[in-house]
């Protein structure tokens, strides 16, 4: 997408948040084989400036440096990933196309329910057209409505921003005790946080996986380790039991 | 923000969290939050909404983000962000200026 709209005056600049090393990023980086920009985040830096709480999330800034688009889900068209993850993907969607499939036949209530997300198909269009009309565009908000449709941040969310820093710091130098204590509470006080849960599950898993291509993945305790798990939630038991519309709200109709 | 001390300066303040020490108080964007006593990062951090959290065992302190809009955002003016690339490269979100940006935050999980 990036070649498309580089000639439009359109930077594409993507931000892994990860905490660890760059090698957890660069398979799907070299995947991609991007000719933008592809900047590291290990300390979670766009939760705190930008109000990102999931991934994808997508932020659009205009040439003067204003925010025309607060955080919010979306997509490029053509996604890119490692071959060892392509079979993974592909079985995932075809799953939740099936499971659509069958909630469509029996219960259209949850179903339309299913349906209330941001649209993945058409996000990269509202894209193409602010890319085409700029400040023009019907999908250009103003500095107001920019911050308040950033996300709500009363100050027990500040304090799980904090406690998620000194989880990230106590990681970083081995402290494993001491950052799941403060994973914890990152987890309670900002509990719409996918990005907080997703990092630490996956930090977890990944330990108990044994690491490999598919260990960041996995995002909870593999079967007989359940009492071993130091969290909560899963992201099965979580992000499986959230309404797209609730995980991924929708935010823009093209 | 994290620290090992209470005793850090305007400029370091600054620095981390993108709030500016001026006459008029701490500023970001075109908001400016007046700080009567000058600045001292208890106070400022209380004014702001910023949370500060101890570890007592590791010796640190973090400062979260702002919260006093009740927003995370208080300003559309967007914030500097320096990250390094996957080649260890600094950037600097501010060097974009002139051009439209599509920030895309992802993550490998």
């Amino acid at each position: 997408m990036h070649a498309e709209l580089a000639p439009l005056g359109v930077e594409i600049v993507t931000v892994s948040l990860e905490m660890s090393e760059a090698e957890a990023s660069r398979p799907f980086i070299e995947a991609a084989n991007p000719t933008h920009r592809s900047l590291l985040d290990p300390m979670h830096q766009m939760d705190a400036l930008f109000g990102v709480v999931n991934i994808p999330n997508i932020v659009w800034i205009d040439e003067t440096g204003t925010i025309v688009r607060p955080a919010e889900p979306g997509w490029s068209p053509g996604d890119t990933y490692p071959d060892w993850l392509k079979a993974f993907v592909d079985e995932r969607a075809a799953a939740t196309e099936a499971k659509a499939a069958e909630v469509e036949a029996t219960n259209p209530e949850l179903a339309a329910k299913l349906r209330g997300g941001q649209d993945r198909d058409s996000y990269a269009d509202a894209i193409r057209d602010w890319a085409a009309h700029g400040s023009e565009s019907r999908f250009v908000m103003t500095p107001d409505q920019v911050v308040a449709g950033s996300q709500d941040r009363p100050k027990e969310k500040s304090a799980g921003a904090a406690h998620f820093e000194l989880a990230n710091h106590l990681w970083s130098v081995d402290n494993r005790p001491g950052a799941i204590a403060h994973f914890r509470e990152a987890h309670r006080l900002q509990p719409d946080n996918w990005t907080y849960k997703r990092q630490a599950w996956s930090l977890i898993g990944n330990e108990a996986a044994g690491g490999g291509e598919m260990g960041r993945f996995n995002q909870g305790p593999l079967p007989g380790q359940e009492d071993d798990w130091p969290f909560e939630g899963t992201f099965t038991s979580e992000a499986g039991a959230t309404a797209p519309a609730d995980y991924y709200p929708k935010t823009l109709e093209v | 923000m994290l620290v090992d001390t209470l005793d850090i300066d305007a400029q370091a303040f600054h620095a981390a969290t993108g709030w500016e020490i001026k006459p008029e108080g701490a500023c970001k964007g075109e908001m400016c939050v007046p700080l009567p006593d000058g600045f001292e990062l208890e106070s400022t951090a209380d004014r702001l909404g910023m949370a500060v959290v101890q570890d007592e065992t590791a010796g640190l302190w973090a400062v979260g983000p702002e919260s006093l809009t009740g927003r995370a955002l208080v300003t559309a003016q967007a914030p500097e962000m320096v990250l390094n690339d996957v080649d260890g490269q600094e950037f600097r979100l501010s060097s974009l200026r002139g051009k439209k940006v599509v920030l895309v935050a992802w993550a490998p999980y």
